[in-house]
């Protein structure tokens, strides 16, 4: 940072007659230095609207590369040639084997994990081929078939050009490991075209907190990542939302039993990854060249008859959504893309997993709006209602991601009457899925992979000690600074143990016994408590503070005062280090 | 599994010494460079894209003319697949899945379409005709006339016109008369005069709406262009009959062609109303003989008609029947007989009407008893009817 400070903030004058290349350099060095004369934070800033537009780009090129390798691969019908259909995944998979595993070994895994990892474990550094590695694999497997989708393979994307730019301008190691969630966020939202779940995903998935340090940063990388990819791929929305009526309240049922059906399914589909997965990473290490081919052969083998399942499936979505299918294809396409999505999952296919989630959970959704609807014709919502519902339902129970789900439906769809439906279906969904499986998808993940990374999911819901746990409760004596030595030292030989606090405006001191004893000796006058020449002020605690935030703040102190909020006169106890420590020992891991 | 990156996490910082001016610029460059890269590539992918949303779209429209519904589906789809915001595919492809009768998903297509461009004529008419093919009478009404007083891109008063006209037909076809009747009033006063096939059209449905009146005057607005236009020469014809004025209804019909003289109902209207013609008593400016000879001859006709439909089973005693009643009017009719002579009936008029209304009884509890009458007796019968409590 010593750059920033030497550069000149100020204009430097083109000494007259000098031409054009001395207007130009002073105006240069004129906005250099203001750029560098920024404190890193707001430097930080003007480099996530940077690294949002280099997402952007990126996404848009991916985006772009993945309908072209599709359009070449399977040909520009929605109904392919059967021939098309088992080679292109096959070959595909062949191919994408191949540079995965020689040439870019970086881009296997879940984009959100190595991130996550990023952050938590490798400083923030995010090597760039992954950058490309992603972008090539993924391009040809989606195009070609795989039941995968752009979005997390987008999110490790502008993770990777974050961090790339990061290191390159030398930030600070905190800013480099904070970057990589920044870029994330502009990749998903580039990817999903939806900014506001975005943001939200990577502050609920990878950071697991509000930071104030970095919220601003993640907000305007994903809003410049966003209006870039608009400004080239347009501003539609990825599916077009039927319109959503207001529901009944008594139509709420029928999306709570949506939320039961959607989280169960999304139980089976974690389980069977988390049953799969291991046995086959345990199978030797020439089938992994065959392992994407193999499954390519089998999605084209689903897809000769059934190829919605085919790719990211966004057209087949909105398909749903306008109610385009029986109930039975729709039931139908939602199991065969839960084994597709599977199947090149555990095949080591590279590529995301949210598209072929919000597929399932369309499918689903519609399914079993049509069902209900049948049973209950009163029912107000359309099936294109159920299916997006059914959209942040699934993506809830899966991904154990509540708050993105709803919002990324609300934003999806643009109306706010889905709030209710969003919000008790995906409820449902996700506490189902929690009850029946322990560990979230990612972190399953994680754990397989290795990696011992933080699960947001339990520091969300880990209960921190706070100082009401630790502190003591009437284990001091309560003196007014008013109060005569002779009162003091009476009360104080009854409780001879405790300590002695005295209490003046709202300040709080100790009394030292034997200074009190001294003054007492003194027969000359009458002293009172404010006489005794207290330790203090104490600094004051409330009994809501993390023995944390307690730890921060005893130092040296003997003992805290524990006051009421409300009446910082008021003791509600007092705590000492040792009490703090004894507490935090006592308390069991989450 | 996920290994960590070959580059060791503890240097993860660049160690190149590059001063950050340096990297902006570079980083500039870059995005100049990938900007150019990403509209360069954007650009051909868009066109391609373009193009073969066109060349699906043709494909569809090809086929979904030719009748080839299903494969039209397919290819428009497709077409929307490459160019999914594009309202025209939409719209299409919409039209294609209500001939297809997927009628809710068309539906589903032109909700939005029309929350985009709620004053389309197009839509509002495509909307109507699926509410119409649901007999969704309510959301037909209102989309038809969302249509009728919507914008059409293309002739919109010839578009206007034939909406009216759907309507129309729609609320016909529903038995919706009393909706249908200021539809029918609107498109009669948006014919044009002097456009004889949609003037032709307009009588035809004012006709099925029982509006005889404006029909006949669409009708005859019509043969004072061609004064020998069948289908004017028909329509004019039943109006008039309609109208119980029989003179003008044997007028219109007795100048049709030949070839379409012979069409159902013809005849026999014909055939009615120059019976009427030739036995209404009432007919205005009959001398009174003529009025007394038609009486009695009427008379005749009812007792014959009276005397075979009750038979040798009209039996005395029995419980009060149509049968029975006519056998009481037969009766009365046979008493009076004699009192009923051209003669008394010319001194005493009121003598005519009684028997004439003995006679409207008679054809009525006969067609109650044995059914629609024919002939004579369907022409006394109408005229009866006709008259019905204003005998003279």
């Amino acid at each position: 940072m010593t750059e920033t400070a030497t550069t000149p903030a100020t204009p430097v004058a083109a000494p007259a007659g000098k031409g054009i290349r001395a207007q130009v350099l002073a105006v240069w060095e004129s906005w250099t230095g203001r750029i560098f004369a920024l404190r890193e934070d707001q430097f930080f800033l003007l480099l996530a609207v940077l690294i949002g537009i280099f997402s952007g780009l990126a996404v848009v090129c991916f985006r772009v590369a993945i309908e072209w390798t599709q359009l070449e691969v399977l040909g520009p019908s929605l109904s392919p040639s059967i021939l098309r259909v088992l080679i292109a995944p096959t070959i595909g998979g062949l191919v994408v084997a191949f540079l995965v595993l020689r040439i870019f070994p970086s881009s296997q895994g879940s984009g959100v994990n190595r991130t996550k990892a990023a952050v938590y474990i490798w400083n923030g550094y995010v090597p760039f081929d992954t950058v490309i590695g992603k972008f090539i694999t993924c391009a040809l497997a989606i195009g070609s078939g795989q039941s995968l989708g752009p979005e997390d393979p987008s999110l490790q994307m502008g993770a990777g050009i974050a961090s790339k730019i990061g290191r390159s301008l030398n930030l600070s190691q905190e800013k480099i490991r904070l970057i990589a969630p920044v870029g994330a966020a502009a990749g998903l939202a580039a990817a999903f075209n939806a900014p506001i779940s975005a943001v939200l995903f990577v502050i609920e998935e990878v950071i697991g907190a509000w930071s104030g340090g970095v919220l601003g940063a993640i907000v305007l990388a994903a809003v410049s990542s966003v209006v870039t990819m608009r400004s080239f791929l347009g501003a539609d929305s990825l599916f077009r939302v039927p319109e959503f009526r207001v529901v009944r309240a008594e139509d709420l049922l029928a999306y709570a039993v949506l939320g039961l059906i959607g989280g169960g399914a999304a139980i089976a589909f974690l389980k069977w990854l988390e049953y799969a997965r291991p046995r086959i990473e345990r199978l030797p290490y020439w089938t992994k060249y065959l392992q994407p081919a193999a499954a390519g052969l089998l999605i084209g083998v689903i897809g000769i008859r059934f190829p919605q399942v085919m790719g990211a499936g966004y057209s087949i979505i909105d398909q749903a959504l306008h109610g385009q299918f029986t109930w039975k294809l729709l039931l139908v396409l939602a199991v065969l893309k839960i084994i597709a999505t599977g199947i090149s999952f555990l095949s080591g296919t590279p590529g995301g997993m949210f598209a072929p989630v919000l597929f399932i959970g369309a499918m689903f959704g519609g399914a079993i709006g049509t069902i209900e609807q049948h049973f209950f014709p009163g029912l107000s919502g359309s099936v294109g209602t159920f299916a997006l519902v059914g959209m942040g339902t699934f993506f809830a129970g899966f991904l154990r991601i509540p708050i993105t789900s709803v919002f990324m439906v609300i934003e999806l769809s643009g109306n706010y009457t889905a709030i209710l439906p969003v919000m008790i279906s995906t409820m449902v969904a996700y506490f189902i899925s929690r009850r029946f499986h322990k560990v979230p998808l990612f972190d399953m993940l994680a754990r397989q992979d290795g990696l011992v990374l933080p699960s947001i999911e339990e520091q969300r819901e880990q209960v921190a000690p706070v100082v009401e746990k630790a502190m003591q409760r009437d284990a001091a004596l309560i003196f007014n600074a008013s109060d005569s030595l002779a009162t003091i030292l009476s009360r104080a030989e009854l409780k001879p143990e405790q300590p002695l606090l005295m209490q003046s405006r709202r300040e709080w001191r100790l009394l030292d016994r034997e200074r009190l004893k001294k003054l007492a000796e003194d027969k000359s006058r009458t002293y009172t408590a404010a006489d005794a020449d207290g330790k203090g002020p104490l600094p004051l605690l409330f009994p809501d503070l993390t023995l944390e935030e307690a730890l921060q703040v005893v130092g040296d102190w003997p003992l805290l005062p524990v006051v009421n909020r409300a009446d910082l006169s008021k003791l509600e106890g007092i705590i000492t280090l040792a009490d703090i420590l004894r507490t935090f020992r006592n308390t069991p891991a989450e | 599994m996920i290994g960590e990156p070959k580059r060791n996490a503890g240097t993860s910082r660049d160690t190149r010494g590059f001063s950050r001016e340096f990297v902006l610029v570079v980083c500039f460059f870059c995005l100049i460079a990938l900007l150019g890269v990403t509209a360069l590539v954007s650009r051909m992918y868009h066109k391609r894209v373009h193009s073969l949303a066109d060349q699906w779209f043709s494909y569809g429209e090809a086929d979904f003319k030719a009748g080839n519904t299903k494969k039209a589906l397919i290819e428009y789809r497709n077409a929307l697949a490459f160019s999914p915001a594009n309202v025209m595919f939409q719209f299409h492809l919409a039209l294609a899945l209500a001939a297809d009768g997927q009628l809710p998903e068309a539906r589903a297509y032109l909700l939005p379409l029309l929350s985009e461009s709620p004053g389309s004529g197009e839509i509002n008419l495509a909307l109507a005709r699926i509410a119409a093919q649901q007999s969704h009478v309510q959301d037909a009404m209102l989309y038809y006339n969302s249509a009728i007083y919507g914008e059409w891109s293309d002739d919109p008063i010839e578009m206007r016109w034939n909406v009216r006209k759907e309507l129309c037909e729609f609320l016909l076809s529903h038995g919706a008369a009393s909706q249908a009747e200021p539809a029918l009033v609107a498109l009669d006063d948006n014919t044009p005069a002097g456009e004889v096939e949609r003037q032709k059209a307009t009588g035809q449905l004012l006709l099925k709406g029982q509006m005889w009146n404006r029909a006949l005057a669409e009708f005859r607005s019509v043969l004072e262009r061609d004064r020998n236009d069948p289908d004017a020469l028909e329509g004019a014809g039943t109006a008039a009959f309609q109208l119980h004025n029989y003179a003008q209804a044997i007028g219109f019909l007795s100048r049709l062609p030949k070839d379409r003289s012979t069409d159902p109902g013809v005849p026999s209207m014909l055939e009615t109303a120059r019976q009427i013609d030739a036995l209404d008593p009432f007919r205005p400016g009959l001398t009174m003989g003529e009025k007394v000879r038609r009486t009695a001859h009427a008379l005749d006709i009812a007792m014959a008609r009276a005397q075979s439909c009750t038979g040798p089973s009209g039996a005395p005693g029995a419980a009060p029947s149509p049968k029975s009643e006519l056998s009481g009017l037969l009766a009365t009719a046979q008493q009076s007989d004699k009192q009923w002579t051209e003669r008394n009936m010319t001194r005493d008029p009121d003598l005519m009407n009684a028997a004439m209304a003995l006679v409207f009884r008679i054809e009525t509890a006969a067609a109650k008893s044995c059914g629609q009458p024919t002939g004579e007796n369907l022409a006394l019968w109408t005229i009866g009817q006709n008259l019905g409590s204003n005998l003279p």
